[in-house]
């Protein structure tokens, strides 16, 4: 008998640890920080939450929906900037540069075998307006076909003189700098301008023009 | 006394971060530049967009500039695939010592010819070496105008803080 008491007696010991560690769980009300989710959680049956954490998963998983419709309207908002500034630059350049006196020149490269660019320097009226520093990739890009506005501005209408002087590599990779000159008259509408840069294959040189586009 | 010792000590750690707080493109967008290498086709800074650029103005004649530069080439071979480009911006009126110096040294990066000085003004370069460190934005996130053991730690943690971003 004295036996059976005492197996009792150490089975109550070693299951009152076990009861001790879940009474707090259940007893004690949840932290304060606990509350919204317990709040945001679906109606609860009566049972308690289980003190593995496990009652996290609810809460965390109910706020995905609103974090795609934030995500949706953020992407909404990042469209809208992109459209007013491209609103703004057009609106920009009819301000700035009006059709009646824009002028833009453009560069453009067919084949590039005997000429490798480095920088093309532009004078309108004597008068430099700009000095481009072309790198491997925009002359790669002008290779296949790529046209660069090189310059957009401002003139009278009128006689205007445009000089251009391209540098780089040469045929047995020299350095070679050449220039080509056009005189043009500026009308009402907008003018367009392209150097164009060619390969003369019989003289195995490159070759320099100034197109003027009506 | 202690306090005299204790405020120089403070000045002294906090140079670096002082004269950082200074500079006044930090946190600007870093003005864009083309420029012509001495070996190598031209750079333009805007090209680099997404990778952590590191810009150090250097002169021939300035002696902690090679140091710094030969920092910068072992701070490249190791973050280089991590996506790290750095150029060096030469001030030198005369660009002889420049190529001189480029064609003597064994650094495995882009140095850059600034004859206008167009590039340095833009920058507001006031001290030589003065290196910046601009994030995969574009935008001047850290300046050192001096280089010491105690600068370049400091510029390490920076770079790998946005190597991390």
């Amino acid at each position: 008998m004295q036996y059976v008491v005492r197996l009792l007696l150490v089975l109550t010991c070693l299951a009152m640890p076990v009861a001790f560690a879940q009474a707090p769980l259940t007893a004690e009300p949840p932290p304060a920080s606990a509350a919204p989710a317990a709040d945001a959680a679906p109606p609860a049956t009566g049972a308690v939450p289980p003190a593995d954490g496990s009652a996290a998963a609810p809460s965390d998983a109910a706020p995905a929906p609103d974090t795609r419709g934030l995500d949706t309207e953020v992407q909404g908002l990042k469209k809208d900037v992109v459209d007013l500034n491209r609103e703004l630059f057009v609106l920009e350049e009819e301000l700035l540069f009006p059709a009646n006196t824009q002028v833009a020149v453009f560069v453009s490269m067919d084949v590039g075998d005997f000429f490798a660019l480095d920088s093309v320097t532009l004078k309108i009226d004597q008068k430099e307006v700009i000095n481009y520093l072309y790198t491997p990739r925009e002359v790669e890009a002008l290779l296949k076909g790529g046209v660069h506005r090189l310059y957009l501005g401002n003139l009278k209408v009128g006689k205007h003189e445009l000089v251009a002087f391209f540098s780089g590599k040469g045929p047995n990779d020299r350095d070679y700098k050449r220039g080509a000159t056009l005189k043009f008259e500026k009308g009402i509408g907008a003018k367009y301008l392209e150097l164009k840069i060619n390969d003369r294959q019989r003289k195995q040189q490159p070759e320099f023009e100034v197109k003027d586009w009506e | 006394m202690q306090r005299l010792c204790m405020a120089l000590a403070a000045v002294t750690f906090c140079a670096p971060a002082m004269a950082d707080t200074s500079y006044p493109l930090k946190a600007h967008e870093a003005p864009d530049f083309a420029l012509h290498a001495i070996a190598g086709g031209n750079v333009r800074l805007s090209e680099h967009r997404g990778d952590v650029v590191i810009l150090s103005f250097w002169g021939s004649r300035c002696t902690p500039c090679r140091e710094q530069l030969a920092a910068l080439n072992r701070t490249l071979a190791t973050y280089r695939s991590a996506g790290l480009q750095v150029y060096g911006i030469n001030v030198d009126d005369d660009q002889t010592r420049a190529l001189a110096y480029a064609h003597g040294e064994s650094v495995t990066f882009p140095l850059l010819l600034d004859p206008e000085k167009a590039v340095s003004r833009s920058y507001q370069v006031d001290n030589l070496p003065m290196t910046l460190l601009i994030d995969r934005n574009g935008t001047v996130r850290f300046c050192v105008r001096d280089y010491n053991a105690k600068s370049e730690e400091l510029f390490l943690q920076q770079l790998r803080a946005l190597l991390n971003e």
